[in-house]
């Protein structure tokens, strides 16, 4: 029984109305592991780097714990063995709920404010505060959807929406932005639906109990809901979350019209977020809201310069931190703002408060799997023989250009009609775009040919 | 007892008063940071507008809340993005007169009898029902609630005209002297006449 449950399992559902676009780890929807924290070979779009994986694992369980503050883990390894993809699968298994802000270390420079304060900020977006808020919410039962579009095809289209409850009922007009959400959901007559007014999110309850005996095409999981009872529209209590930073935000604003003069440099002053940190555990004494403490990821954290360091030292010790993860792909370089070598052109210092996470390159099974993962993701159809020409170059070269050849050779083959990529559509894309290594060979050969080659430039230094 | 602490609230508040368009507008500004706005006609010393205003717990300043007076939702036709109701749609609003606090709900083109109008005193509230299930509107009395006074089935009475429904209900003494009062102090607020403003900041 139990043999056949699994083998007539349901395929996954894929959201056909998904209109996001493919980035470099949209593939990767957690870390893989199973109850017991063990990773599996192939799970969840991350392939190997088992002990990683785990070590991110018991991270991700301290994570979800909330609390220990202000711990920080590096994540090192050369490049393209799976830092950012582990990070990013921390912030899916964390879900929606904890805050992940994703940081490269380069974005703190900036004209308009200090390294420190960007810090800060990015520190406080990763701090969540989960608290009660009253809403408005509309709750009833369609009686009638009408959506018109104009004769002429375009302009906007205009729609009413009749809604009822045991007592009363209601028309409303809509809005483009509603009738696009209403159609995305599906609504009909004889849903009972909620709209929350402000922020016009919709959510189906299920179906009124009076339309059950319609002969209707429904699935087995539509449910059936009375219909809601009194005012059509409620105050409602709702949970959510927000971000340190948005309540400094909101109480930053100077108000009235000397906001005209102030010149808003983007910095919050620091009276400003004691007053919030003071109203916060105050809050959370009282019971009102919750602390929910997050990531924070600084990917390439060795652009970071000395100064900066120094503050992630103090930042750290305070208890309204969130749990640091940083990355780098760097040896031991010069620490930037100094003349010092390092591991990791991180001071010594602050690596001593770090839990050190180390990647190491993929075999060539997992890279054939991670290009098998990515070429589902770029729905690619790639034959085994290209298959395994595309991991050997992904072993010679790097798994990073192996990946950009999957969707330029689905090019090449859907213009030749082909349906599934051949090893000459490998080969073609192969010839036509340079890896680092062919182009720095390339350059070596052509060198003299090249404009300014007389000036030897000095060995670039991005540390 | 009551009465008397909702009377120092009002006395203890920041008021500025402002003659401006044949009305006399007062702002209160209360300990907590809660505003109310109100408005009176400078010859009949009627209530036109009373509406409040409150910071939300993040501390970001909300929307004003029309407590007495027309909802101004001409405003918010322009928000074409979301949701709102058809203008065909009864519309609730509260106007006092000098004796009752009086609410009137327009576009009800249904016969008096469809209604009934009941106090529940335990959820200290009003109800409005329709017999043909069109409508149904759950109200408060904020002033008896600020004095905590006991609603009372008696002083509830309805009538309609006009596809209106006015709903009327007798004020009792206590707040009938409280908003004397509270009138006779306002009169001697010095209020800025029409004009412009001095402004503080500069």
């Amino acid at each position: 029984m139990a043999a056949q449950m699994s083998t007539t399992k349901v395929p996954e559902v894929r959201d056909i109305t998904r209109i996001e676009r493919i980035g470099a780890h949209s593939h990767i929807r957690g870390l893989g592991l199973d109850d017991a924290l063990e990773p599996r070979q192939v799970s969840q779009g991350m392939v190997g780097q088992l002990a990683s994986r785990r070590a991110a694992g018991v991270i991700l369980e301290m994570i979800k714990d909330g609390h220990i503050a202000g711990r920080a883990v590096l994540i090192a390894g050369q490049p393209g063995t799976g830092k950012t993809a582990i990070a990013m699968g921390i912030a899916q298994a964390l879900g929606t709920d904890t805050p992940f802000t994703a940081m490269a270390g380069s974005e703190i420079f900036s004209l308009e404010m200090s390294k420190t304060e960007a810090l800060s900020q990015a520190f406080r977006k990763a701090m969540g505060v989960r608290i009660k808020e009253e809403t408005e919410i509309i709750e009833g039962e369609v009686v009638e959807i009408q959506i018109d579009r104009p004769a002429t095809g375009t302009g906007a289209k205009v729609g009413k929406l009749t809604l009822k409850t045991t007592e009363m009922e209601t028309i409303y007009d809509l809005g483009n932005k509603m009738i696009e959400s209403l159609s995305k959901e599906k609504v009909q007559a004889g849903d009972v639906i909620t709209i929350d007014k402000a922020t016009g999110k919709i959510s189906k309850l299920g179906r009124s109990f009076t339309r059950a005996r319609d002969y209707d095409a429904m699935g087995a999981q539509t449910q059936f809901v009375q219909c809601p009872e009194g005012e059509l529209q409620k105050r409602k209590e709702v949970v959510h979350t927000v971000s340190l930073h948005e309540i400094d935000v909101i109480n930053s604003r100077t108000q009235g019209f000397l906001a005209l003069f102030s010149g808003d440099t983007g910095e919050i002053k620091s009276e400003v977020r004691e007053q919030i940190n003071a109203k916060v555990s105050e809050w959370r004494e009282e019971g009102k809201a919750e602390i929910i403490p997050g990531v924070l990821f600084i990917d390439e954290v060795h652009m970071l310069d000395m100064e900066c360091f120094s503050f992630l030292n103090r930042a750290l010790e305070t208890d309204l931190s969130p749990v640091l993860i940083m990355a780098t792909n760097r040896g031991i370089t010069r620490i930037r703002g100094t003349n010092y070598q390092s591991p990791h052109g991180i001071p010594i210092d602050l690596l001593d408060r770090l839990l050190i996470i180390a990647t190491s390159p993929y075999t060539e099974k997992e890279t054939r799997q991670i290009l098998k993962i990515r070429c589902e993701e770029e729905d690619v159809e790639m034959s085994e023989e290209a298959h395994t020409v595309l991991t050997r170059i992904g072993m010679e070269t790097s798994l990073r250009y192996a990946i950009q050849l999957i969707s330029t050779a689905g090019l090449v083959c859907r213009k030749r009609r082909g349906t599934e990529v051949q090893v000459e559509d490998i080969k073609r894309v192969y010839s036509l775009f340079l890896d680092e290594a062919r182009s720095s060979q390339y350059m070596k050969e052509y060198q003299d040919s090249f404009l300014f080659n007389e000036t030897q430039a000095p060995q670039m230094d991005t540390s | 007892m009551a009465v008397q602490c909702w009377e120092d609230l009002l006395k203890s508040s920041k008021k500025t008063a402002l003659v401006h368009d044949g009305k006399r507008k007062i702002h209160y500004l209360f300990e907590d940071g809660k505003e109310m706005a109100e408005e009176y006609d400078f010859t009949t010393d009627d209530l036109l507008v009373r509406k409040w205003r409150s910071k939300n717990p993040l501390g970001a300043p909300g929307e004003w809340q029309i407590e007495i007076g027309e909802p101004f939702a001409a405003l918010a036709s322009l928000d074409s993005e979301m949701i709102k109701e058809n203008f065909s749609n009864p519309v609730f609003l509260r106007q006092d007169t000098k004796t009752t606090f009086q609410w009137r709900i327009r576009n009800l083109p249904y016969p008096k009898e469809v209604f009934s109008v009941s106090v529940e005193p335990s959820e200290r509230c009003c109800v409005v029902k329709t017999s043909n299930k069109k409508y149904y509107k759950k109200f408060g009395i904020p002033d008896l609630d600020r004095c905590q006074l006991p609603l009372d089935c008696s002083a509830l009475t309805f009538t309609h005209a006009n596809n209106t429904l006015i709903i009327s209900y007798n004020k009792p003494k206590e707040i009938l002297t409280l908003e004397h009062e509270l009138l006779r102090e306002l009169k001697k607020l010095k209020g800025t006449g029409e004009g412009d403003v001095d402004c503080k900041t500069q």
